[in-house]
């Protein structure tokens, strides 16, 4: 979210005043009319360009509700009122560009297509006087070099979010390296001396209730630690892909096992035997297990999972599904970061290695918002020729 | 199960507690076992009397694991080795295989170790 000193300090760096804004909203008539073929020209040259073709993920009918989005935009960029509450509005939509990886570069390409087509419109026009014309083109450049101070903004704060969230794993991962490794001995002993406790008892005969309880609560809390220690490794390890081709049936045949769900837990595979994925199939059958011993968690062992793979041209999607409570939406944005956890007996780093795991092989695993249960879509693109 | 013949086993520890357990674990198997924390300590024991298996840790102080595996076989001793560790990455493993030795990662499966011991798992 932008702070107010951003904004007005890039207002007074520029120059736009209220002064300004009404001379925008005087152009607004003038310029309403052309708003359709420069939305049309907008997007003409986005197809024309793969680069920023590649963002716009969901084809024709995804560009017919951006126009409509496009519209609205230039419409109150002359409209205003340019207060608080349009800045805000505008540092979302800029977050949404960088949510949908729109390269920066066509950020401000397009940028230029929107100057120079209203610049044109309001060119052509007679209803200003020529000073008076200059004034409102002024106007114009500032308020579209705001718009791109805000983007750059949104663009700046994202890589610091990303950064920060790297610089935490990489932390994670030095002191995990350290202490895992350090910790393993200890357990080792403590596990091992727990084994030979038991089978001294069975030698000398004696059979305690008691001391059989606390031999397998001692077993299970280093094997549990054991497991933590070996999460911690693996997602301070950042292990090179080995991508193949892979048909998904192959990968929820290794996951489904792998998660060593409960008998009240019924997974349900909606995946056409063709369907294949391009991905390190290791790598991605910890994904799909971790979120399937996720799903189970959540319902306490007991109910439905759905998984349904399909493909859409270069890029497969993996939805899972659950009937339990589903994710309360005041911990929904923080579940991907490392060490963020709820459940009792969670370490914090599933979620955190599967997102890791995805963006490793230039994909996504995102929560869905769902009115029943969790849904999770993990979204692998094909490589193919892409960098 | 299989009956195995009584061997003599090395094991190789810088930590004296660990090194112990997997000793008893061994004997529980009917071997007999020896302990050493050190790589000397190991070669000296070694050369006093040949092991038929050594355990070994990976991380040594002074030296890995597998140069242990390597000083024994120049010394004539041809155990049957394992070299254990928590560093799971491919250049320890392959390190330890080059030298001629198992690897068992840990946390150790104490069953795949013990049938390593055992001689009923080929190496």
């Amino acid at each position: 979210v932008q702070s107010p000193t951003f904004l007005e300090n890039v207002k007074a760096y520029v120059g736009f005043d209220d002064a300004s804004s009404a001379l925008l909203r005087e152009a607004h008539p003038l310029v309403a009319p052309r708003f359709g073929p420069i939305v049309d020209d907008f997007y003409a040259t986005i197809e024309a360009h793969a680069g920023a073709r590649a963002a716009i993920k969901g084809g024709a009918a995804q560009i017919e509700r951006l126009k409509g989005s496009l519209m609205r935009w230039i419409d109150e960029m002359f409209r205003g009122p340019h207060d608080e509450a349009y800045f805000q509005r505008r540092a979302r939509i800029g977050h949404i560009h960088v949510k949908i990886d729109l390269p920066q570069v066509y950020m401000f390409t397009a940028m230029d297509r929107i100057r120079v087509q209203t610049q044109s419109v309001l060119r052509d026009s007679t209803a200003f006087d020529a000073e008076k014309a200059k004034r409102v083109a002024t106007a114009l450049d500032q308020i579209l070099d705001i718009e791109l101070a805000i983007m750059l903004e949104t663009y700046r704060e994202d890589l610091v979010a990303k950064n920060r969230t790297a610089e935490r794993l990489a932390t994670i991962g030095q002191l995990a390296a350290g202490i895992g490794h350090e910790l393993r001995n200890p357990l080792g002993v403590v596990e091992s001396s727990a084994f030979l406790v038991t089978r001294r008892l069975e030698q000398l005969q004696v059979s305690d209730a008691s001391v059989a309880r606390h031999m397998e609560k001692i077993a299970v809390e280093v094997q549990r630690s054991n497991k933590t220690i070996s999460d911690l490794l693996e997602l301070a390890r950042s292990r090179p892909l080995s991508r193949r081709a892979v048909p998904a049936r192959t990968l929820l045949d290794a996951a489904v096992p792998a998660a060593n769900l409960p008998a009240g837990v019924t997974v349900e595979i909606d995946a056409a035997p063709e369907l294949t994925l391009d991905c390190d199939p290791d790598q991605l059958t910890r994904v799909l297990t971790n979120l399937l011993i996720n799903a189970s968690q959540a319902m306490g062992g007991r109910g439905h999972i759905w998984i349904d793979a399909r493909r859409e041209s270069a890029v497969v999607t993996l939805v899972i599904r659950d009937d339990g409570p589903g994710v309360p939406a005041d911990v929904r944005p923080r579940i991907f970061e490392a060490l963020f956890t709820t459940k009792a007996k969670g370490n914090g780093l599933g979620l955190a290695l599967c997102r890791r795991i995805a963006e490793a092989h230039g994909g996504t695993v995102t929560l869905d918002a769902s009115d029943r249960g969790a849904s999770f879509r993990v979204v692998i693109p094909d490589v193919g020729a892409a960098p | 199960v299989t009956t195995t013949k009584c061997r003599r086993v090395l094991v190789v520890d810088d930590n004296l507690g660990l090194a112990e357990n997997l000793a008893e674990l061994v004997e529980l198997r009917g071997h007999s076992a020896v302990v050493a924390t050190s790589a000397e300590a190991a070669l000296a024991e070694a050369s006093a009397h040949p092991p038929d298996v050594l355990v070994t840790d990976y991380r040594l102080p002074g030296m890995s694991g597998a140069g242990l595996v390597r000083r024994l076989r120049e010394a004539g001793v041809h155990a049957v080795a394992i070299v254990i560790s928590a560093f799971t990455d491919d250049e320890t493993i392959d390190d330890a295989r080059r030298a001629g030795a198992a690897f068992v990662a840990k946390p150790v499966a104490l069953e795949e170790l013990a049938r390593l011991v055992d001689g009923t798992s080929s190496t």
